[in-house]
């Protein structure tokens, strides 16, 4: 280990946005340190089917990938501009029922409107962005959950072209270069592939000019605006951004429960996806898809009653504010670094 | 060989090995069950579950089916859906694709029955599930050979027909109670899927019963009805009738006889032994409905002893106990549908079901699926005297066999 290398392990650099990313993304880390945890996610991610884990796994997986999909949408929100959205399930929504209705109404299948979900969730998002991020912080929190409940009224109340509260049918994922979606591991295999290209965009979010203007903005709007960035169009480009993740992770969930109905996009979805980011930490590159694993996959896995798992979530979401605060997956970073540093100064 | 490389590969071995499928048992017919038995919907979850159990077990006890000289014993898969649709269809691709059931029982929710559907079809699996919101997809087509739908029955009646059932039953029952003409109805209904659906079959039969019918929907998760109870009240109704979660009900309905909003009430789902067991008292007369009898005021000694063997056997008493006796009864028409064709094959046991007269509990008169795979049966009401917990007057008006004008029959 070189000198450099351990002053940083023994002397973290203070917490500006630049430092933070360096830790959030692993820039602080050797090279094969940083390739571990790429490594282990790719060989896990794509080698889950290999260990016949059974139906009722892989299916929680997928579901638990699809959601994952969605939080990387939101950490890019919350974790790089910060702005915290609890009306991510309604954009999910607004993808999901353009999947479905493109399919009744055009015969089109998941892999031309793929595009049109992603746009049309980014242009909702955009919409109810426009407006409202002129007002910030809790303002805004209030807004997108009216805009949740909004969304469910309409789709409930929207007839036939919506499904009314029955919501719509859809068939199955057609195929793509002569590969078949009928059997579930490939469904699998192909949310795993979102999955890792949601982090890989979240990596080149993080790491690009891009990603600065968005963190100079959460640390010191007023500054940020002083310097020249045009603090209200990056967020809502952030916005935007962040609803086409949502956009594609909904029309996958059509896709995959083939049936999709308003309930599923309602308020109480958006604020699980809400608390998942939180648990997990919005702004580690990691910490979406462990709070994703830890509220839709852990309960299930551990056979945690559903109330009883609420209860769990409440109290984690307590202990992680007041103990972790960055996450999850960020107080496990810290932990690593004290040990390394431990090690390394043994 | 390093110690990390062999602990990988036999940690790997261990791991692939626990996972294969169990080896399939000639001896036995696996049937599932996907419920609510945590969260939300676990008063009906509960229901489907505990019914199919007392079916399994009296079949089992008397020997299994009886296929060609050989008889075979049910095992039964249940699974937890945790009212959550994610864990729902985990659990259906489980039992259809890692267990092999050869029919599958639930789920209690139209969203999660319908994605269901999806899974159950294509493998063949036969699936017995109690929305009736299904009939908007269970059509001639849907449920031909070779079409999706194939596999799946309907455990309750068409809308048109509980409706008109159980709307002759309450105008009959209150009216007496009331004593003058009943003219104008307010139909107060969860405004989501199920309540959508049941509502515009409901109103087209209280039509048909000459009422004059104004419907208020209130969102899910209300727990003040003040203010839409209020709006009811303006109208004038000499009955307002609740569709159709009878635990929400039993939080709305305090609320409207506090406001005095009508002279006569209507609970759907809500069982006259429930009313019993928490000592309620109406100072209006009120009425209520089972699906397909009140286990509190069961009509016929058949469904008394089933109920009495449902509740011995450990079952919860809830609001929609009666819901039970259907899955009971459909768990038994099975076992008979495999007896009497003498076969598990699906296709050979859709068709014997398709062609059966099953007479079970249910019903006094046999049951059997039409063409759209629906059954027909009475719908049970009961009217509680006022200022009583225990005093029923119950009827059992069959259902009309067309639907009444302007309603499509669901």
């Amino acid at each position: 280990m070189s000198n450099s290398e351990t002053m940083v392990d023994t002397a973290p650099a203070p917490a500006t946005p630049e430092s933070e990313v360096k830790v959030a993304a692993g820039a602080h880390l050797t090279l094969v340190e940083r390739l571990i945890m790429p490594t282990i996610l790719i060989v896990v991610l794509f080698g889950l089917p290999w260990f016949h884990p059974g139906y009722r796994l892989l299916s929680l997986a997928t579901s638990t990938g699809v959601s994952a999909i969605a939080l990387y949408g939101l950490a890019i929100l919350v974790g790089q501009a910060g702005i915290m959205s609890v009306g991510h399930a309604a954009l999910m929504g607004v993808g999901a029922y353009t999947g479905a209705i493109l399919s009744r109404d055009l015969g089109m299948n998941l892999w031309t409107a793929l595009p049109f979900a992603a746009i049309f969730s980014a242009l909702a998002a955009g919409l109810v962005g426009l407006p409202s991020l002129r007002v910030g912080g809790h303002h805004f929190v209030i807004i997108t959950f009216a805009f949740c409940g909004l969304l469910a009224i309409v789709l409930t109340n929207g007839g036939a072209f919506t499904g009314a509260a029955s919501g719509l049918d859809i068939g199955a994922i057609a195929p793509l270069f002569g590969v078949s979606f009928g059997k579930l591991q490939n469904v699998y295999l192909l949310v795993a592939f979102f999955v890792l290209a949601s982090i890989a965009l979240t990596w080149l979010v993080m790491v690009s000019r891009y990603g600065r203007t968005l963190r100079s903005i959460r640390e010191n709007e007023k500054l940020a605006s002083a310097l020249g960035i045009d603090v209200r169009f990056h967020k809502i480009v952030a916005f935007m951004l962040s609803g086409a993740f949502a956009g594609v992770a909904g029309i996958l969930q059509v896709y995959f429960l083939q049936h999709i109905s308003p309930e599923l996009f309602g308020a109480f979805p958006s604020v699980y996806i809400a608390l998942m980011v939180m648990l997990g930490g919005p702004r580690m590159l990691y910490g979406p898809l462990a709070g994703a694993l830890i509220v839709t996959f852990l309960p299930e896995v551990l056979n945690l009653d559903p109330i009883d798992a609420r209860i769990a979530y409440g109290i984690g979401l307590i202990a992680v504010i007041l103990l972790l605060p960055g996450g999850v997956m960020a107080g496990l970073a810290s932990l690593y670094r004290t040990l390394r540093s431990k090690v390394a100064r043994a | 060989m390093k110690f990390w490389q062999f602990c990988a590969i036999a940690g790997s071995a261990l791991f692939a090995a626990s996972a294969q499928p169990a080896a399939a048992d000639d001896d036995t017919i696996k049937i599932g069950v996907v419920a609510a038995q945590t969260g939300a919907f676990v008063s009906a979850g509960n229901t489907i579950g505990a019914g199919v159990t007392l079916a399994v077990k009296e079949i089992n006890d008397a020997g299994g089916v009886k296929i060609g000289g050989k008889s075979r014993k049910i095992q039964l898969e249940n699974r937890d859906d945790r009212t959550d649709v994610n864990v729902a269809i985990a659990a259906g691709r489980e039992l259809v694709n890692d267990i092999g059931v050869a029919a599958l029982y639930g789920t209690e929710s139209h969203d999660f029955s319908v994605s269901m559907t999806k899974i159950t079809g294509p493998a063949k699996v036969l699936q017995f599930t109690g929305n009736s919101s299904l009939g908007a997809i269970l059509t001639k087509e849907s449920v031909a050979p070779g079409a999706p739908l194939h596999y799946t029955f309907q455990s309750e009646p068409p809308e048109f027909q509980r409706s008109g059932s159980t709307a002759r039953g309450v105008l009959k029952l209150l009216g007496k109670e009331i004593g003058a003409p009943l003219k104008n109805a307010v139909v107060f209904v969860a405004d989501d899927a199920t309540g959508q659906y049941l509502s515009e079959h409901y109103v087209k039969a209280l039509e048909a019963n000459g009422q004059h019918v104004d419907l208020i929907k209130y969102p899910p998760n209300t727990t003040d009805f003040t203010p839409l109870l209020t709006r009811a009240k303006g109208l004038n109704p000499d009955t307002v009738h609740f569709w159709y979660n009878g635990d929400v009900t039993l939080v709305a309905f305090p609320q409207a006889v506090q406001l005095k909003v009508a002279k006569g009430y209507f609970l759907f789902g809500v069982d006259p032994g429930v009313w019993a067991d928490r000592k309620l008292v109406s100072t209006a007369p009120v009425t209520l409905s089972c699906v397909p009898m009140c286990w509190g005021a069961p009509p016929t000694p058949e469904a008394k002893a089933y109920f009495d063997r449902y509740f011995a056997a450990g079952a919860v008493k809830g609001v929609q106990s009666s819901v039970s006796l259907l899955y009971y009864d459909y768990m038994h028409w099975y076992a008979k549908a495999i007896e009497e064709s003498g076969s598990t094959d699906p296709d050979t046991v859709v068709a014997q079901i398709e062609k059966m007269k099953y007479q079970g509990v249910v019903s006094k008169a046999p049951l059997y699926f039409d063409n759209r795979h629906r059954v027909s049966f009475a719908t049970e009401v009961c009217l509680v005297k006022p200022n009583t917990s225990d005093q029923f007057e119950c009827a059992v008006e069959e259902p009309p066999t067309e639907p009444p004008a302007g309603d499509n029959g669901g």
